[in-house]
């Protein structure tokens, strides 16, 4: 077991210090979550100005289906953060199999997602219209593009893992921190769009 | 040491003209689109006709002046493709990503930049000109410098997975990864093909103002760093050194905080 | 110990699950019997409930909670950044009607 791995598995030692991932990625986090926030400022503000507009456009999303979504990607968080503790005990085979988890659970989630714009557009809510339903698409297009790059960073934790001569903790953890990111915006965009009056 | 005298001693003198060149044209654009034609901000999407012949008019010689001087200062904007196409040279990347990265952005200097500036000067040229042709112009202009964002988009890409992937520590990877933030609110700005309202329009405060907020702090970032690339470049192809200690730029702040 | 960082994580996606369910309650008793209505509330309670999900996923799953004391703080103020700017922006907007 290396020092990195004691450290974790310890809870005698004293666990500051360590840094989830690259220093850069968090800069990635930090700046991303305030570029996020500034779209949601917009809506909210004009969700403000047109309240009973936006509320009647709203009624249409089918909150049990968000909130199955917002579970799905809760549980691919939890699985890709076992994923690194199973990385840091030098358990590779049980890491790969939470990294495929957490992949599946991201494509359930993409899968309803497509499946909620299909039904909305069959149903006449389209990108334009109405206001509410332009930020809806756009929100919910935005993170579904971030979802896309987060299976790609899921395929760079399972190249790392596949080959003994890789499985860098530094970059695998680096990527997890990418994923939770995912999971972060979407917290947000669920509250914003379906709960939100 | 004065400028000119480092320029004459210096054997990183041809850089550092570029990048002077490089300051001086994005110097240059802003006083032209923000200050001279008052094209950005961007007109409004929802003028009709008569109103478009009354916003040339509004901006007649400011429009023939600022963009004659574009005409003939607007190859400066190669100065910038040129450095960052060389900081990816200067990275253990292959070369196909440096030359990919060249020839996007100069492919997307011409809708992206030049069609605007036709456009309008096109426009402001016979203010008589039938509305419904003005109206034309005006649309044209607009679309097609805010939305083919697409071509610079890949282009941010390119240099953003060449950063990440750089053994010779050209950049540090916040800005690869910064890359990747630029590169997402490109993406913003596509659905102003299909609204002339509201805030995704290509005056809207999300694909314009949150858009140009973003990308001008990307633009003083990178340019800031090619400034530190080329101090520290030994001009050889191996890992950039890092400052020499009297000239050394404070650390990151993030990399100090983060430490602890 | 091992088993006490998965037993940890696990207790922190049970926690982030029953507030997300909670969300279908809230939901349900927003609504004046059936009518839609808009509610100061449910927003506030729903944006302070999604800072708190928001801030256990940094905290456990991120593993922030093991982090040096300059990154926790510097999470901490991105949650209040956000959440600052989301309610300022919603009762900005209201004002100005």
């Amino acid at each position: 077991m290396t020092a990195i791995e004691d450290v974790h598995t310890d809870p005698g030692v004293d666990e500051d210090g360590h840094v989830p991932g690259e220093g850069d990625m968090w800069f990635f986090v930090v700046f991303e979550s305030l570029v996020f926030t500034s779209y949601f400022c917009v809506y909210l503000y004009y969700r403000a100005q047109h309240e009973h507009a936006f509320l009647k456009a709203q009624s249409a999303l089918n909150l049990p289906l968000g909130i199955v979504e917002t579970i799905l990607l809760l549980t691919s968080s939890w699985a890709i953060a076992r994923c690194v503790q199973e990385v840091r005990a030098a358990r590779y085979r049980s890491a790969q199999r939470l990294a495929m988890v957490t992949a599946g659970l991201g494509v359930a989630f993409l899968g309803c997602k497509l499946a909620e714009w299909v039904r909305l557009i069959g149903e006449g809510h389209t990108f334009t219209s109405s206001e509410f339903m332009q930020h809806f698409f756009f929100l919910t297009g935005m993170h579904a593009i971030h979802l896309l790059i987060g299976f790609v960073v899921l395929g760079v934790i399972l190249y790392q893992l596949a080959d003994p001569r890789r499985r860098s903790h530094q970059t695998i953890e680096t990527c997890s921190t990418y994923w939770h990111t995912v999971d972060l915006f979407w917290v947000l965009i669920f509250a914003l769009l379906y709960i939100v009056r | 040491m004065s400028i000119g005298a480092s320029l004459r001693t210096d054997p990183k003198r041809e850089l550092w003209f570029v990048w002077y060149s490089t300051v001086a044209f994005y110097s240059l654009y802003s006083v032209v689109f923000f200050v001279l034609t008052r094209t950005q901000p961007p007109g409004r999407p929802w003028l009709t006709p008569e109103q478009t012949v009354g916003w040339f008019a509004d901006r007649h010689w400011g429009l023939l002046v600022g963009f004659a001087l574009i005409f003939v200062l607007g190859g400066f904007s190669a100065t910038s493709i040129a450095l960052i196409t060389y900081s990816i040279r200067r990275m253990s990347v292959s070369r196909a990503y440096a030359y990919s990265y060249l020839i996007l952005y100069a492919i997307a200097a011409i809708p992206g930049f030049l069609f605007i500036c036709v456009a309008m000067t096109v426009g402001a040229m016979r203010p008589e000109r039938d509305p419904t042709l003005m109206h034309w112009l005006y649309d044209f202009g607009f679309l097609s410098f805010s939305g083919t964002m697409g071509v610079f988009l890949v282009g941010s890409l390119v240099w953003m997975a060449a950063i990440l992937l750089d053994k010779n520590g050209v950049f540090p990877r916040w800005f690869g990864y910064l890359n990747l933030c630029n590169a997402l609110t490109e993406v913003v700005i596509a659905p102003s093909w299909i609204f002339q309202r509201g805030v995704l329009a290509w005056n809207g405060v999300i694909a314009w103002w949150i858009d140009v907020a973003v990308f001008g702090m990307y633009t003083v970032v990178f340019i800031y760093l090619l400034r530190s690339l080329i101090q520290r470049d030994d001009l050889g192809t191996g890992p950039v050194p890092a400052l020499p200690p009297a000239a050394a730029p404070r650390a990151h702040p993030l990399a100090k905080v983060l430490a602890g | 110990m091992e088993t006490s960082a998965k037993k940890r994580l696990l207790v922190a996606w049970v926690v982030v699950v029953a507030i997300t369910v909670m969300y279908l309650w809230m939901d349900r008793s927003a609504d004046d019997r059936g009518v839609l209505v808009t509610s100061v509330a449910v927003t506030v309670a729903a944006i302070g409930l999604a800072l708190v999900k928001f801030r256990i996923i940094v905290r456990e799953f991120m593993d922030v909670c093991h982090a040096p004391p300059a990154l926790r703080r510097m999470t901490d103020l991105l949650v209040v950044v956000i959440v600052v700017a989301l309610l300022s922006a919603y009762f900005v907007g209201r004002a100005v009607t």
